[in-house]
């Protein structure tokens, strides 16, 4: 029904169209009766195949115009104003000026239109400088177009809908209802709204600016790779993916031949250490989707979740320092021998922890008293026991007399402080020792002269000595070096704490003040000085004054033992709680270095006679083994290299290495268990 | 193939010929033949004891030793090969040699005390220095016998030596000295006519005194007029003997007179004293050996680390070496007997060849022991061999050729303090288990 109206609505149209031009079209028809002719015999052709004359029309009409070839070849340029004073218009293919056809005038060209019935049809081609005469078809063209109408007439512009493809539920089919009305006629509400907008401008409230701002165009590198720009960094984010390789690299699913690992490397690859066999092993596929899925996939992004689990979320500002320029200098260990390193020897034969050990001055025996209540001699270059006194109380302190013509053994008990001849010496020295060791009047002299004596000198008949009774517990002893003297400590806050006895007259003294609770008391190897041990200072005393030189603070909670450098300016005190303070006399009364070593209690620090050697002894069954060097030059501070621990030791009661002791001219470390074990480590 | 079992399933062979020092009855014909190279020395002397019953019926299996360009062989034949770089395409010569190895451990003599000093160099006697001071001899035997204790020191004995090693058959009288940790050192003689019962007691003739501190040990001159004696007081002391044995002769019976005064009075008879002729000191620590292998040279070693070589004549060091371990023992032996061997206060043994100039460093260390050695012998014969004693209760036996010991004698239970070779064959060692071992059967040609 609709399509048969459009047929209608076009046909009515062409027919008015059509009687717009009849007057021409009569006049036409005369002139081109030729070209009618040429036109009625294209319709034949056409009415033979409508379809293909169509195209071969369209071809023509396409190809026409790219036929003629524009006479001028000046190209689009405006004539009228370059050309004006010119003789030509332009030039042909060839380059020859093409001259301006002569102008008529007015009146003539008047004439000579009203005489030329075609004059109508005719029109003046400014760039060709030539008049063109219209063809009729031509105006019938230029007349549709006019008239809104399709240029060919041939032309149906509303065939009808062939449904090329069908489909199943063709019962539903597109809408063909005809497009509504509102479609094709303005907007009423819109003409309002503009209408309103204008009004508004032309009263001035809406401003429309003139200038136009130019918008800023961000003018940015495409191809300049921005990831080590200032910026990126600065954001520290973005890292771009690495670009993809080519195909036909050694990860490719068929990688060329020259990748494959041959049998033997792969064996080969079997003997490397883990971390040096390759990661990915190229094998070849046949095609893409033979290629089996990750097998170490599950686990690679397990391992990614748990890194990403277990990882900081805060970034670790990371201090980059070699951990090796921390260390202290120190020579190489090997450099620095001998010292003792391994255990050679063995003392057995002591029921109880070995209290106390002590060497003789030679070098060839070794005295040591323990809790069983025994003290011993033992050959040093055997382990043989060589004499036994059972003293009855546990010896907690032994010291042998430094002078070699001066065999004695001070032992010290509970409250008394036993003077023995060791025994090993010729018969010379066995009468003199005798004769040293016998009180004539044993006590009386002492004690008229001095009622208020700290210690009591008491002929020892059993083991032919001399036995000392103190008022209270004695907690150490040490004899001075030339052998005459010695002190002994008694742990009181009294003035008579500190004891210092003459072995030749048979005396004892008090001479110094009282100074807290003194736990140990020393010589100075080779000066008039003394040194005595609070619980956490030293006070250091030159003994031909009588008077304090210094006081060192040793920051420790409780000294435990003092032991004073061969050179006498340099101290090491051990403490209850594993510290171990050097004390430089000339530097400071601070300690030089501290060292925290042991775990447990110190029980004894002690320094080589001849090698530059200190030791340590702790309850934690260890002693350690130092290098110190003392240098003569005052600028130069002790070099202290921890050199050896030396272990073997097993702990009995809580208790480990009781004692040690160095042999005084090799170096050879002694040590005293609680295993009732003696040592002898060697170098 | 050879029938040696082994040899059809070897897969890799060597060509050698068997060559030997040894008498006609333990040689093999020189012909070369196929040896499978993954034997070891056991494999090689089955061979060799194998060849030697083709030729001779009669003939009794016995270990023996192979030798390649002068070094035993201690591994496979091929890795020693490997290890040496020899080819296995030449003819290898393999030098066999009986192997020394301790065949037979005879009864320990029981001691009182500690063993701390022993001599051999009397094949039909040992002298043995005890802790409890007394000095033995023991007669040569299967049964333990005990012939004469000496008395008299006071303390324990750290060395005993024969002055004379003349057979018993030919001399009446042993010539002996000891030195001990009173200072003192002894010359004793005493009568070697067997008799039955209980050991003879025999005391000193004459006390050598002059040392300050215990005399560590006691050497005998080649010429056997001389003693020298090392001590803890740092000094060497010669002693001269000739004129003292013959004073002594002239006391014999004075002798007991002696000996009942010291009983009853401390003071020694001035007569029968004797001084030392002179002193080397150079040591700063005890003495702990000297021997005197030449007569014009002696050798010292000390606890201050050193070796040193003295002329008598001047008393004046010629060579001094420093080793850096306190040294226990030292002898003199070996290639031309000029190799020092010296252990100590450390688990190696060290052998020095003072003989090679510029260098002092050992050209052998022994380390198999664990524990500080006590004693060290060359074989009195032998350039090759010695034996070691350590305080880890060992004895062993070493071969200049190999860096193993040739064999390791566990007889004792505790340190071992002393041993020596005797007649040879054998090793006698005491040690602080109270016991002198003897082992014997330790072939060495």
């Amino acid at each position: 029904m609709g399509k048969e109206k459009y047929e209608e609505s076009s046909s009515d149209e062409e027919v008015n169209s059509s009687s717009d031009v009849v007057e021409a079209s009569s006049d036409e028809e005369v002139e081109s009766s030729s070209d009618e002719v040429e036109v009625s015999s294209d319709d034949v052709e056409s009415s033979e195949d409508e379809s293909s004359s169509d195209n071969e029309k369209v071809e023509e009409s396409d190809s026409s115009e790219d036929e003629v070839a524009p006479r001028n070849t000046v190209g689009d340029i405006p004539l009228v104003e370059w050309h004006k004073d010119e003789e030509h218009i332009g030039y042909d293919i060839k380059g020859r000026k093409i001259k301006k056809q002569p102008r008529k005038d007015k009146l003539a060209s008047f004439i000579e239109g009203a005489d030329d019935p075609k004059n109508w049809r005719k029109i003046y081609d400014e760039y060709n400088d030539e008049e063109i005469e219209l063809t009729k078809d031509e105006i019938k063209i230029i007349q549709r177009v006019i008239s809104g109408r399709t240029p060919h007439a041939e032309v149906n512009p509303y065939e009808d809908y062939v449904d090329w493809f069908e489909y199943e539920d063709k019962g539903h089919p597109l809408s063909n209802a005809p497009e509504p009305k509102r479609r094709f006629i303005p907007s009423k509400w819109e003409q309002k709204r503009v209408a309103n907008l204008v009004r508004k401008i032309r009263a001035g409230l809406i401003k429309v600016s003139d200038q136009h701002k130019e918008e800023e165009h961000n003018v940015y590198s495409l191809w300049t790779d921005d990831t080590d720009s200032v910026e990126n960094k600065k954001h520290g984010g973005y890292v771009p993916a690495p670009k993809p390789k080519l195909p036909g690299h050694e990860e490719a699913y068929n990688p060329p031949v020259e990748y494959i690992p041959t049998a033997e490397e792969i064996n080969s690859y079997e003997l490397m250490y883990e971390e040096d066999r390759p990661k990915f092993i190229p094998r070849r596929y046949l095609n893409y989707r033979s290629v089996p899925a990750y097998d170490k996939g599950v686990k690679e992004s397990f391992d990614r979740c748990l890194d990403q689990y277990l990882c900081p979320r805060t970034r670790k500002k990371r201090i980059n320092i070699d951990p090796e320029s921390l260390k202290p200098k120190l020579p190489s260990r090997k450099d620095l021998r001998p010292y003792p390193t391994t255990c050679y020897l063995e003392y057995r034969g002591h029921m109880g922890p070995v209290n106390c050990i002590s060497v003789d001055p030679s070098g060839q025996w070794l005295a040591s008293g323990s809790t069983d209540g025994t003290a011993r001699v033992w050959e040093i270059e055997t382990g043989r026991c060589l004499k036994i006194w059972e003293v009855g109380e546990v010896a907690r302190q032994i010291c042998w007399n430094p002078s070699p013509d001066r065999p004695i053994l001070a032992v010290v008990l509970e409250y008394d402080v036993l003077l023995l001849y060791s025994g090993m010496g010729d018969i010379d020295i066995q009468t003199k020792m005798k004769e040293l060791l016998h009180i004539s009047e044993p006590g009386a002299t002492e004690d008229a002269g001095d009622s208020k004596s700290a210690a009591t000198w008491i002929q020892h008949e059993k083991h032919d000595g001399i036995r000392m009774k103190h008022f209270k517990a004695v907690s150490s002893i040490e004899w001075h070096f030339k052998g005459d003297y010695f002190t002994t400590v008694v742990p009181s806050g009294d003035s008579k704490a500190i004891l210092l006895h003459q072995l030749s007259k048979k005396h004892s003294e008090t001479p110094f003040r009282k100074l807290g609770i003194p736990v140990t008391a020393v010589f100075h190897p080779s000066k008039k000085k003394f040194f005595v041990a609070t619980k956490k200072f030293v006070h250091v005393y030159d003994l031909s004054k009588v008077e304090k030189i210094q006081k060192l603070e040793t920051g420790v909670r409780e000294i435990s033992s003092i032991s004073i450098h061969p050179g006498g300016e340099n101290i090491i005190v051990g403490s209850k709680e594993g510290k171990m303070c050097w004390f430089d006399l000339e530097l400071s009364t601070r300690p030089y270095k501290t060292l925290k070593v042991h775990s447990k209690d110190i029980t004894r620090v002690t320094f080589h006679r001849t090698y530059p050697l200190f030791a340590s002894a702790s309850d934690d069954c260890t002693a350690y083994v130092f290098h110190s060097t003392v240098y003569s030059d005052l600028n130069q501070n002790p070099l202290i290299v921890p050199l050896e621990i030396l272990r073997g030791h097993k702990p009995e009661h809580g208790r480990g290495v009781l004692d040690c002791k160095y042999h005084p001219r090799q170096p050879w470390l002694f040590t005293a268990g609680a295993d009732s074990i003696i040592k002898l480590y060697c170098h | 193939m050879e029938p040696n079992g082994s040899g059809s399933d070897a897969s890799r062979q060597v060509q050698a010929r068997f060559v030997t020092r040894l008498p006609p009855p333990l040689r093999v014909p020189p012909a070369s033949m196929a040896v499978p190279s993954h034997l070891t020395r056991f494999g090689l002397s089955d061979i060799v004891n194998l060849l030697l019953k083709n030729s001779d019926p009669d003939h009794e299996n016995q270990p023996f030793d192979f030798l390649i360009d002068g070094e035993l062989v201690r591994m496979q034949l091929d890795e020693f090969l490997i290890a040496k770089g020899i080819s296995a395409e030449k003819v290898l010569e393999l030098e066999y040699v009986k192997a020394v190895a301790p065949r037979k451990q005879e009864d320990p003599r029981p001691h009182d005390d500690w063993v701390s000093a022993v001599d051999g160099s009397n094949s039909s006697f040992i002298l043995t220095g005890c802790y409890d001071t007394f000095v033995r001899i023991w007669k040569s035997g299967d049964v333990s016998e005990c012939t004469h204790v000496l008395e008299g020191h006071t303390g324990a004995i750290t060395s005993a030596k024969f002055i004379d090693i003349r057979g018993v058959e030919n001399e009446q009288n042993f010539h002996l000295v000891t030195g001990s940790k009173d200072r003192l050192l002894r010359l004793w003689k005493c009568d070697a006519a067997k008799r039955r019962g209980d050991p003879i007691r025999v005391g000193a003739y004459k006390i050598l005194a002059g040392h300050t501190s215990s005399v560590q040990s006691v050497s005998v001159n080649p010429s056997r007029e001389m003693i020298c004696s090392g001590s803890w007081d740092c000094s060497i002391k010669l002693w001269d003997v000739k004129e003292s044995e013959e004073d002594g002769d002239g006391t014999t019976i004075s002798l007991k007179k002696r000996k009942v005064n010291s009983k009853t009075k401390e003071s020694v008879d001035a007569r029968l004293e004797g001084a030392a002729t002179s002193t080397l000191v150079g040591h700063t620590q005890c003495v702990s050996v000297a021997t005197w292998p030449d007569p014009d040279v002696l050798y010292s070693a000390s606890w201050d680390h050193s070796v040193r070589q003295w002329d008598v004549p001047s008393g004046k060091e010629t060579w001094t070496m420093v080793c850096g371990k306190a040294l226990n023992c030292l002898d003199i032996g070996g290639e031309g007997s000029a190799l020092v061997a010296a252990g100590g206060s450390d688990p190696v043994l060290r052998i020095w060849d003072p003989r090679k100039p510029g260098s002092l460093a050992p050209i052998f260390q022994y380390s198999s022991h664990s524990s500080w050695i006590s004693a060290c012998k060359w074989h009195p014969r032998s350039w090759f061999h010695l034996l070691s004693a350590s305080y880890d209760g060992k004895v062993m036996l070493w071969d200049l050729r190999t860096a193993w010991p040739l064999a390791v004698m566990e007889s004792h239970q505790d340190k071992v303090l002393c041993a020596d070779w005797w007649k040879d064959d054998s090793v006698v060692s005491g040690g602080a288990d109270s016991k002198l071992c003897i082992t014997s059967g330790i072939e060495i040609q």
